[in-house]
């Protein structure tokens, strides 16, 4: 009982991040139908930032608490502007473009902006400084909430919250579902779809740099090919859940993150992957509109 | 279940294609429902109806492209309902398409070899390995393309990137296309779209000569001067149903299917009720 | 009309004839290599043959039959390591390694794809990055004790031929090219022939193609067969050449290049495809001090050509016919 509350615990943080990260692959393929192959290396740089404004000792002065949220606030800013750049230079010239064309761009900047990472900071592993976060850690029955987890889960869940909020209760959020589900009738309706574009590419890589910053907090290290990683498993979550349904990337992140926790306990972490990966081609020959996501009928 | 004006008469052995109670709903909508007829070896036939009737389903649904939900369709006497499309080309029915389709950045003579896919008997290996006999069906194969081409006027383009040619040209291309395999029944979807009134009275020379080769027609046309002059029969459907089937003349005068284009939103352009009023005025 | 109908063929523009003779030429002159340029040079030679046949085999699912397949490197992968486990663990002369290797991987290739054929591009293009990372998974975690972990087999050796070793990096390199010559014939082939037009048929108009008669499954499992069996041929050069086969020569980032290099090259163009191999394995070669900037100019090289230049650096000639 002790063992499964534990696990329930790591893999509601570990899910936590793969769904703020997910969020933003289904927002970006819900809108232009493309895979952001490079926002994982976004959420990673994100990560890199806020390491950066950790470290650096420019903002020596300030305390622990302060410089955390100035880290957050610094790589959400960056990686939102980072993201913006992406989409004007990599994906906007070709919106009229074959799909096969964007997603060569994808990839692309996926290469780009991982050995940028590379080259600027190094390719070893950065560590964190452990002195970050209080060394707390709570007892539930046997098993063990440390304090990072909680900030995870409870940082996590707060910005889905938000997100769910922001998309079903505001105008800007209605326009952004009604171009994921028609983009011609929306603009009919007057929707600005280049506005809600900027805005997706906005949002997603904000949430996915708080995932990443998380990830380099959790695991006290970061290193340049952890987007890749990370992102491939988010990705899996989003398809989970249905891929373009925002309700599904959050709950495909936190399957996914359950499942990696539960599975870590039976099978030898070197085979997980491949679990994760057979399930996710098992779900695509199944059922590819994933948990959440709507059949549609195609016609010829 | 219709109230056709007359039945078309023949023998049943020469049935080439039977459409039995055929039915397709896509989602909440029934778009065709309990389709019938017979179209016979040799006839020249005309599916007809107001835009939106359910015509091109109905194609798809014997091309193979849809599969009925209900009923039956039978080529040469078997049940052919719900075979893939490569199966209804090897069972011999071709068709051209509303919005041809001919393969793009390819030429008028690759394109037309393709109607013969079925005819090659060149392996896989055969071809990677560049053999003599492979090389002389090649030659075989752009052979009868040529002919075919030469027929259609079209021997001079042959080289010329299909895609490239003036409209009244592609239609020819997708015909050549279709005829090069030697089908025993050819679906011409539209036939006329695009095409002027000189144009028009060509495909119907075309549709005849295509007929005096032996080979059966079944076309879809909002162009009554095709319709009317060409067909041995016609069947009209409204949405998704048979209201009516018989001769050119008849059809004309058919109270129903007039009831069905004039119940229409005011179509101007639309030569049959511009036939039909013509008729009721006069 | 009873004029005699030649069978006619598009007479070759003078650009197209000069470039027909240029090809082999540059075949001719690269056998050469060996003799004329350092031992580093006769390496960079083979690993470039040995790429642009996986190059070659990509172009045929992707620029060809137009399949989003991005874990090819999975069937290079096979033929590697069936080269080296047979000839290391059960002691096979390296020839017979071959055609095992070829006949595996193109089964594998069937296999595969098989059940996925069906699905639409992009979910067919995540379930090949799944097959891939599988692949890997597999090889890293030891499979059946054969396949030696994350450091991979080692002491693969040159192929025996009438008792002599083909082991240096020049005999090495000739076998390469030898073989590279035989694929670009087969490609050659392959644009002549119905297997190339009807892949082609389908990657422009799959309904237009299933209602003359092609059956569109079977015609996509036999081009990823194909396409696996050349990649798979290709591995076994791959593990002659470095001697050894480790996981990480065939990873995600391996076909995403690959896929890239059909794309930025040209999609169904045997140049542009060689082309493609040449800038990302012999361009930074040359330029050694910026090795590490291969992948950063490689991205960039990737968004630029698909936004300036969409149909690739070296498009196939439209119509063979």
């Amino acid at each position: 009982m002790d063992f499964i509350l534990q696990q329930f615990i790591n893999g509601v943080t570990v899910g936590g991040i793969y769904a703020l990260i997910a969020l933003g692959y289904t927002m970006v393929y819900g809108v232009l139908k493309l895979i952001n192959f490079a926002h994982g290396d976004l959420c990673i740089l994100g990560a890199f930032i806020g390491l950066t404004t950790l470290t650096s000792g420019i903002f020596g002065g300030l305390s622990t608490p302060v410089l955390l949220i100035l880290a957050f606030l610094i790589a959400m800013i960056v990686i939102a502007v980072a993201g913006t750049l992406l989409d004007q230079f990599a994906y906007k010239p070709l919106r009229k473009a074959p799909r096969l064309s964007a997603v060569v761009s994808a990839l692309g900047a996926s290469m780009l902006i991982q050995n940028g990472i590379m080259l600027i900071w190094s390719p070893n592993v950065q560590v964190f400084p452990n002195d970050l976060l209080p060394n707390i850690t709570w007892q539930i029955g046997g098993a063990y909430l440390s304090f990072v987890q909680l900030l995870i889960i409870a940082g996590a869940f707060a910005l889905m919250a938000g997100l769910y909020f922001f998309v079903h209760h505001t105008r800007v959020g209605t326009a952004i579902r009604a171009t994921a589900i028609d983009q011609d009738a929306a603009r009919l309706m007057g929707v600005n779809v280049n506005r809600v574009i900027a805005m997706v590419f906005i949002i997603g890589p904000v949430l996915g740099a708080v995932g990443g910053l998380f990830i380099g907090l959790y695991y006290r290290q970061t290193y340049f090919t952890m987007g890749w990683s990370y992102g491939l498993s988010a990705f899996i979550a989003a398809i989970i859940g249905g891929i373009g349904n925002i309700p599904g990337a959050m709950l495909g992140g936190l399957l996914l993150g359950l499942f990696n926790a539960f599975a870590a306990g039976y099978v030898s972490s070197s085979w997980q992957d491949a679990i994760t990966f057979a399930l996710l081609i098992a779900i695509l020959l199944v059922r590819p509109t994933g948990l959440l996501g709507e059949r549609v009928a195609e016609k010829v | 279940m219709n109230t056709a004006v007359s039945q078309p008469s023949g023998h049943d052995a020469d049935v080439l294609l039977e459409l039995d109670g055929i039915g397709i709903s896509f989602g909440g909508l029934r778009a065709v429902d309990d389709l019938s007829f017979k179209i016979r070896r040799g006839e020249i036939v005309g599916l007809i109806g107001p835009n939106g009737a359910g015509k091109t389903t109905v194609f798809n649904m014997i091309t193979g492209v849809y599969r009925p939900t209900d009923g039956h369709i039978r080529w040469h006497g078997r049940d052919i309902t719900g075979f893939a499309p490569h199966r209804i080309a090897a069972a011999g029915i071709r068709r051209t398409f509303q919005t041809i389709r001919l393969f793009q950045d390819m030429t008028v003579l690759e394109n037309v070899i393709a109607g013969q896919h079925l005819r090659m008997r060149q392996s896989w290996w055969q071809g990677l390995l560049n053999t003599p006999a492979q090389r002389r069906e090649e030659r075989e194969l752009i052979e009868r393309a040529m002919t075919v081409l030469q027929q259609l006027d079209l021997a001079d383009v042959a080289h010329e990137i299909a895609t490239s040619l003036p409209y009244g040209a592609q239609r020819r291309v997708e015909m050549a296309r279709t005829l090069v395999a030697e089908p025993e029944l050819i679906i011409l979807d539209e036939p006329a779209a695009g095409l002027n009134e000189q144009e028009s009275a060509g495909l119907n020379d075309t549709i005849r000569a295509i007929r005096d080769k032996g080979i059966t027609v079944i076309l879809v046309e909002h162009d009554m001067s095709v319709v009317m002059n060409v067909t041995d029969n016609i069947v009209v459907i409204n949405f998704g149903k048979k209201i009516a089937e018989g001769k050119p003349a008849d059809i004309r005068s058919n109270p129903l299917v007039i009831e069905a284009y004039l119940g229409q939103d005011d179509d101007e352009d639309d030569p049959l009720m511009n036939t039909v009023k013509d008729q009721v005025n006069a | 009309m009873d004029k005699h109908i030649n069978p006619s063929t598009r007479a070759p523009s003078g650009t197209a004839r000069v470039l027909r003779l240029a090809g082999p030429a540059l075949w001719a002159l690269g056998l050469l290599i060996p003799q004329l340029l350092s031992p580093a040079w006769i390496t960079i030679g083979g690993i470039f043959a040995i790429y642009s046949i996986v190059a070659l085999s990509q172009d045929i699912v992707l620029g060809r039959a137009g399949m989003y397949d991005m874990g090819h490197a999975v069937f290079f992968g096979i033929g590697a390591y069936t080269c080296a486990i047979l000839s290391l663990f059960y002691n096979w002369p390296v020839l017979w390694t071959i055609p095992v290797a070829i006949l595996l991987a193109a089964a594998l290739g069937a296999i595969l794809s098989a059940p996925i054929v069906k699905l639409r591009g992009d979910y067919l293009l995540v379930v090949t990055i799944g097959f891939n990372a599988i692949f890997v998974l597999a090889m890293q975690n030891n499979l059946f004790g054969l396949t030696g972990g994350a450091d991979g087999l080692f002491g693969v050796s040159g192929p025996t031929l009438f008792g002599h070793m083909f082991g240096t990096q020049s005999d090495l390199f000739y076998l390469d090219w030898i073989v590279l010559a035989i694929v670009l014939w087969l490609m050659r082939n392959l644009d002549r022939s119905s297997l190339g037009r009807t892949f082609r048929y389908l990657k422009h108009d799959e309904l237009a193609a299933t209602t003359l008669g092609v059956n569109a499954r079977n015609y996509k499992v036999a081009a990823f067969a194909l396409s696996a069996g050349l990649a798979g041929l290709a591995g076994t050069l791959f593990a002659m050449q470095l001697s050894a086969v480790s996981p990480g020569s065939f990873r995600f980032t391996d076909s995403v290049v690959l896929f890239a290099i059909v794309l930025v090259g040209g999609q169904a163009s045997v140049p542009g495809v060689l082309l493609g191999t040449a800038m990302m394995f012999v361009v930074p070669q040359i330029f050694t001090e910026f090795a590490q900037y291969r992948y950063l100019a490689f991205g960039v090289a990737m968004i630029l050509v698909m936004i300036l230049r969409p149909q690739g650096i070296w498009p196939a000639r439209k119509g063979v016919i």
